[in-house]
């Protein structure tokens, strides 16, 4: 296929442009640079979401006493400010989504249109369900030596002892 | 099984199978997770890092997760390794480019990769050859499930899943189509594409994601939203609007055929015959011919020509591939002339296209 320098003269062309004004058909030619200098928007390039223009229309929108408490804000487990997340455009730890709610769910509303989940689930981590069978466990234990039946009284706690002995090496 | 193995095979997507492979080549879903009780990655300490690496390469690599899975440390692979990945579609160029500790999980036939600790500390991948966004998903949530057992996932009831960019965040989910549209481009309509693609809020991206050109007529189109809609809702967008797209590329090739047959004749065999004797070729020139090669096979235009062979050579003459192959680093200039060469021998093997 044939190349098309910009008009600038410098790069290759990426932006085709056919415009027609009055019936008059006139093709442009233009590389990326050249197209954001005339300020053409084009859904590939517009789509994708400028994170610090976002947030900082939304920043300007917050009144001033809720901006004071936003920059306040500082995540207990990560350290990290909301300037921080500004500037960055990322956040530190899962639990910044609640430390900054006020200024991350217009965020998310602006990007998403909804700062509401309703996609998949995610299933209790083995952990939690690791927890529920060491209840369990226990009651059964107890039911067992009221009944004295020893023997499966030691069974069960050996289960017991296993299941905690387990979710120690899990943990860091 | 070694990461310089990868170019002897062909890769999943590039098996030009599945529905309407004629201009999808590739179907792509992947899901960003984190896991609870750590920082994201911009934010590990470097022991953090270096360990939790090593936890969910251990969590990965089991039969019950993804089998015939292999597990490579980026951190320790060279930078051709690293650039073959990213040819593959198998990582992502930040994950190509980051500096801590870090590495991806394959599986055997390159339907699935997971990054460790890329953006987030878990980037699971399914890539399926053709329109295949149903078969893909099923895959995807099976993995992401079985993973999901053996992992706390960073999950918050009201927001989903929980990533370091907001953007990502609620499914974690980004699913794409790789389509061929070059009869489109000819005509001049795939603004129109693109115009029709953003009013759904779905967007339009190059052959190596975000930012990157488009080349070889080869675009990527996806969902932007992944908060606040199902997964099948997200896919479902997708699921309506491709199939209008493949009939339009359909019907512009057609018109090609009808109106401009000589000069679409023209210009295929003028790829073909560049591509055959060339002695001194770039990368882009490559891609850009084998654009149109791959329009000649599906209009049978090239008789004889496999589209497999035409598929692995869009591959395979890529800087990095063409490195492993060649079994040692090339410089650009000798690049250029290895890759001629190589590309010369691949279509003497596939076969001499009879001319009509």
């Amino acid at each position: 296929m044939s190349q098309i320098v910009c008009q600038c003269g410098k790069k290759l062309a990426t932006i085709h442009v056919t415009e027609i004004i009055n019936g008059e058909k006139k093709e442009i030619h233009l590389c990326e640079d050249c197209a954001k200098k005339k300020k053409l928007v084009f859904p590939t390039s517009s789509s994708v979401i400028d994170l610090s223009e976002v947030l900082s229309g939304i920043v300007q929108a917050a009144g001033e006493a809720e901006n004071d408490e936003l920059k306040k804000a500082v995540c207990p487990n990560c350290g990290m400010t909301f300037a921080d997340f500004r500037s960055a455009g990322r956040f530190g730890c899962p639990n910044d989504y609640e430390v900054f709610r006020r200024g991350v769910d217009p965020l998310l509303e602006r990007i998403h249109g909804t700062a509401e989940h309703r996609g998949k689930q995610a299933s209790a981590p083995a952990s939690a369900r690791a927890d529920d069978r060491l209840t369990q466990l226990r009651s059964e234990l107890r039911k067992a030596v009221s009944d004295e039946a020893y023997e499966r009284a030691a069974r069960i706690r050996d289960q017991i002892y296993a299941l905690k002995k387990g979710r120690g090496n899990a943990a860091e | 099984m070694q990461l310089s193995d990868l170019v002897h095979q062909s890769g999943e997507w590039l098996r030009g199978l599945g529905t309407d492979s004629d201009i999808v080549i590739s179907t792509r879903i992947r899901l960003a997770r984190n896991v609870a009780g750590y920082p994201f990655v911009s934010r590990l300490k470097p022991e953090q890092q270096a360990g939790l690496s090593q936890r969910l390469c251990e969590s990965i690599v089991d039969d019950t997760v993804v089998p015939d899975c292999h597990y490579f440390d980026l951190k320790a692979a060279s930078e051709i390794e690293r650039r073959l990945l990213v040819e593959r579609h198998l990582i992502s160029k930040e994950h190509e480019d980051a500096a801590g500790d870090r590495g991806v999980a394959i599986r055997v036939n390159e339907a699935v990769s997971i990054m460790v600790n890329e953006e987030d500390h878990l980037r699971i991948q399914v890539l399926h050859c053709g329109f295949e966004l149903a078969e893909t998903w099923r895959l995807t949530n099976e993995v992401d499930t079985a993973l999901g057992d053996r992992v706390p996932y960073a999950y918050s009831e009201r927001l989903g899943y929980l990533t370091a960019c907001p953007t990502n965040v609620g499914t974690g989910m980004r699913a794409s189509v790789m389509l061929h549209l070059p009869a489109l481009e000819l005509t001049k309509q795939i603004e129109k594409v693109f115009h029709a693609v953003a009013k759904i809020n779905l967007i339009v991206r190059g052959l190596y994601g975000e930012g990157t050109q488009a080349s070889g007529n080869l675009y990527q189109i996806s969902n932007q939203i992944s908060l606040g809609k199902t997964e099948e809702e997200i896919l479902a967008e997708i699921q309506g609007i491709i199939p209008e797209i493949v009939e339009n590329e359909r019907r512009a090739r057609q018109f090609l055929l009808d109106r401009n047959r000589q000069q679409i004749e023209d210009r295929v065999w003028r790829a073909y015959g560049m591509l055959r004797h060339a002695r001194i070729i770039s990368s882009g020139e490559t891609i850009a011919l084998l654009s149109h090669l791959r329009l000649g096979v599906h209009l049978a235009l090239l008789s004889n020509l496999d589209i497999s062979a035409v598929n692995q050579l869009f591959v395979r003459t890529l800087p990095a591939h063409l490195q492993v192959l060649e079994g040692r680093e090339l410089g650009p200039q000798v690049r250029d002339v290895a890759r001629a060469t190589y590309i010369r021998e691949c279509l003497a093997q596939a076969g001499h296209t009879g001319d009509q």
